[in-house]
């Protein structure tokens, strides 16, 4: 070898990368050139790094074990297949068996694709659930799939037996087995918004087979808590038991139920669990009469699914209040409600308040509870007219339960809006605030009434949402809109005020007439120690509407050592707190009316003169 | 053929009942007799298998995946596998076919990743004792009694897994293979459905890539 060993022959050299002439060229080199050996060392030196990252890892005795569980499970289940695999019969009977399988075959799929074709035009989510008979004996219910599979051997073990094996086995023989399930028969979803939280209740019929079987549920990109997966057969309870729910270690996003069933047959089965990302919310419209002393409020409820799971022809109901996530809500979800039958609303809830289609000409039901509402899409006239539907409601101790009556389908990343009552006459009261220390110099209008019966409300408590109020303009029925705003749980005999905004029309001003000092005292060293301070207001209020208004004005003293003298026109005076009092002034449309108050304020040792 | 396969089917079962049946012999039993035996339905023989390669075979996935949840993950599958292509072993060398089914494993890993990222996949990390620390953190932190060397390591550490992570996938698990799991080059040629050649032009390139990236390393670090 002529000159020195580059630096790629050294990684070749010392990874043993070179071929055995090469090397062995090399090797009679490096024991000649101490540099090209020094070299060597330095090229080792430069992947010495990569010994930080060496050693091996102990594999645990659990992961030990559950391989070897896992194995071990699987040959039980599959010596049977391996044993006729070894026993392998002539080529000819082979081709012949497969003729059959491949016949066979083709008849389950014609037969499976009709039950496919049903279950998508009927808008099930084949996905969620899937159902996998193992291990059992056929059965005249039985899925032409299935019996399929018995005949080729699988399930033969099963199918020689007629006593079913009291040993569970370990694991669904095989994914060819499973078949997805008959499309949801009800659906149920109690929506429980402080807690992002909703109870799913449905019933599924499920074929069962004699024996061990295998029900797999997946909730991959849904918002379901596998924790709280519950099934129970519905019928022949003392038949079915439902032994286990395991969550295969290397399959994400499944569990598979073991189920051993006596029975034969199609079973119904109520499966339950929560998820998160449904929620709803209630708003409502308010109208004003002209003369702005009653309120046509109309309520709406709006249902998000964000869950990932689409609900077909559920009926919904709707927690309002705030629930303990643990009991309550266990033995709210419990109670039963009678599935598509009409909903009957007893007298005995006394509500006086007046159902009907609101903006569409209305239906009275005096002395009903009328939270009624349209459950079909939004903009579907026709569909809306055609059905009216109700909110049943319930009061549950702290909280309430709205049953919608119907069953509507919430599609995955849709909102709904359901109408939910109506009420035609609300008697309200407008009345508009002035007070500098909360909203400076504008007068801010409320909107006020009770939750109660004297109102036409007081059934239930209003949840909390925003509204919107609009007033009647004009003989056209054209309607202006007034203001918005959110308003809180309104519980039963409450009063609601609901801030509309800055009023332009009703104005305050107080103005300072006169200021002076007096009583005067001093102390020994002839220093001022006391005084009183004489304020003299004018406050003119400005009505410039065509409606009589009241007004309340606000006057914070900054000091709770006062006297007020009144003069002037108001109708009412009030002390709110130990230093600000509140005026109330009615005033007539398109008026104006004045007060004058003097107010005298203590300070120093004079506080003690104002006791 | 099927009868010869047959006869030697027979015989080495007869061997290996021998030794199974008291416990002795297995560790002294190859790869090749103990999956034959396991094919023969001795479940010792898939135990004394998993003892034999899992500590190896853990220390390859989790330097491949980065992360032990799906170490132990595609573990569980590798030998599940194993088990279920048992007759499909042609006898050759089970460590080789054992790392090729792990390492198809991987690549899968690496796809689903790809399209579905996950939280971090640098450091391989392990919970204990109410927290999760980087796996490495926790050995260093047990065997080094001064912090300053223990953070210099886990420096020097992150440095070089960056350094291999850069690596092309196939100079990647070569590297692995060769570096870490000392696998011989026909090894890893068989693991990875190749030549000794192209195993041996991986190797090369990866290590000259790692030359000019990886830090120098300091006295008293390692």
């Amino acid at each position: 070898m002529s000159g020195h060993l580059i630096e790629d022959m050294l990684i070749k050299y010392a990874f043993d990368l070179a071929g055995d002439e090469e090397k062995a060229s090399m090797a009679a080199h490096l024991g000649e050139c101490e540099r090209c050996r020094g070299e060597l060392e330095r090229v080792r030196g430069r992947f010495r790094a990569l010994d930080v990252l060496a050693g091996d890892a102990a594999v645990s005795e659990e992961l030990t074990a559950a391989v070897i569980e896992q194995v071990q499970m699987r040959t039980d289940h599959g010596q049977d297949a391996r044993a006729t695999k070894r026993r392998l019969p002539p080529v000819w009977m082979g081709l012949a068996a497969g003729v059959l399988v491949v016949a066979s075959v083709l008849v389950v799929n014609r037969g499976w694709r009709a039950d496919e074709a049903v279950d998508k035009a009927v808008g099930v989510g084949e996905r969620t659930v899937r159902h996998e008979h193992f291990a059992a004996a056929d059965g005249p219910a039985v899925r032409p799939a299935v019996r399929g599979l018995a005949e080729t051997g699988l399930m033969a073990k099963a199918a020689r037996a007629e006593e079913i094996d009291d040993r569970p086995p370990f694991a669904p023989a095989s994914a060819i087995e499973l078949v997805v399930l008959p499309r949801r028969e009800n659906v149920q979803l109690t929506i429980y918004n402080s807690a992002d939280l909703t109870l799913v209740r449905e019933r599924r019929n499920l074929t069962m087979k004699r024996g061990w079987n295998w029900l797999q549920f997946m909730w991959a990109n849904t918002l379901i808590d596998p924790t709280s997966l519950s099934l129970e057969p519905v019928e022949h309870r003392g038949e079915i038991d439902v032994q286990q729910l395991v969550y295969p270690a290397r399959l994400k996003d499944i569990g598979r139920w073991l189920i051993r069933s006596e029975v034969e047959g199609q079973v119904p089965f109520e499966i339950t669990y929560f998820t998160s990302g449904l929620s709803w919310r209630a708003f409502y419209m308010g109208t004003l009469s002209a003369d702005e002393s009653t309120m046509h409020l109309q309520g709406y409820v709006r249902v998000d699914n964000r869950s990932g799971e689409e609900y077909a022809d559920a009926q919904t109901r709707l927690i309002v209040g705030r629930v303990n996530l643990l009991d309550q809500i266990a033995e709210l979800a419990k109670r039963q409600y009678p599935y598509g039958s009409p909903v009957v609303i007893s007298r005995g809830y006394g509500g006086g308040m007046m159902g009907g289609m609101g903006g569409f000409g209305g239906m009275r039901m005096e002395g009903e509870t009328a939270w009624s509402f349209n459950g079909d899409r939004d903009g579907d006239v026709i569909d809306m007219l055609a059905t009216i539907k109700q909110v049943e409601k319930e009061g549950l101790s702290e909280y309430f339960l709205y049953t919608i009556e119907g069953r509507d389908t919430i599609p995955n990343e849709w909102g709904k809006r359901l109408p939910s009552f109506t009420v035609v006459e609300v008697g309200v009261e407008n009345l508009y605030k002035y007070d500098e220390t909360r909203w400076g110099t504008e007068t801010v209008r409320f909107l006020s009434f009770k939750n109660d019966t004297e109102h036409n409300l007081g059934e239930t408590p209003l949840p909390d949402g925003s509204v919107r109020i609009y007033r009647q303009a004009g003989e056209g029925g054209s309607l202006a809109y007034t203001g918005g705003t959110e308003f809180k749980y309104i519980p039963v005999n409450e009063k609601a005020e609901l801030n509309l905004g800055a009023a332009r029309h009703v104005t305050v001003e107080p103005v300072l007439m006169d200021y002076a000092t007096a009583h005067y005292q001093f102390d020994r060293d002839g220093n001022i120690d006391g005084w009183d301070e004489v304020h003299t207001w004018k406050v003119a209020v400005t009505n410039t509407r065509e409606i009589a208004v009241k007004v309340e004005v606000f006057r914070d003293f900054g000091t709770p050592y006062w006297e007020l003298e009144k003069r002037g026109q108001f109708d009412a005076f009030e002390k709110e707190d130990m230093d600000t009092v509140k005026f109330t002034v009615d005033v007539p449309a398109r008026s104006k009316r004045e007060f004058v108050y003097v107010l005298t304020t203590y300070q120093g040792t004079r506080r003690e003169a104002s006791k | 053929m099927f009868c010869a396969e047959f006869t030697f089917f027979v015989n080495q079962r007869r061997g290996i009942v021998v030794d199974i049946r008291d416990g002795k012999g297995l560790m002294d039993s190859s790869d090749n007799s103990l999956i034959r035996a396991h094919l023969m339905g001795e479940q010792a023989a898939f135990s004394e298998l998993v003892r034999r390669h899992g500590d190896g075979l853990l220390g390859y996935l989790l330097r491949t995946t980065g992360n032990r949840q799906a170490a132990e993950d595609l573990f569980q599958e590798t030998f599940r596998r194993v088990h279920e292509k048992a007759e499909t072993f042609n006898g050759n060398n089970f460590r080789a076919w054992l790392y090729a089914i792990a390492t198809n494993l991987t690549i899968n890993e690496w796809r689903k990743r790809k399209r579905r990222p996950e939280m971090s996949l640098e450091q391989i990390t392990e919970c204990r004792d109410g927290g999760c620390w980087p796996l490495d953190t926790i050995a260093a932190t047990d065997e080094m009694s001064e912090p300053s060397q223990a953070a210099q390591r886990e420096e020097l550490k992150s440095q070089v897994r960056s350094a291999v992570a850069t690596l092309p996938a196939k100079q990647r698990l070569t590297l692995i293979m060769a570096y870490y799991q000392h696998m011989s080059y026909a090894e890893i040629a068989a693991a990875l459905g190749c030549s000794t050649g192209a195993v041996k032009t991986h190797m090369f390139r990866a290590l000259k890539r790692l030359g000019r990236v990886l830090p120098n390393v300091p006295g008293g670090v390692l």
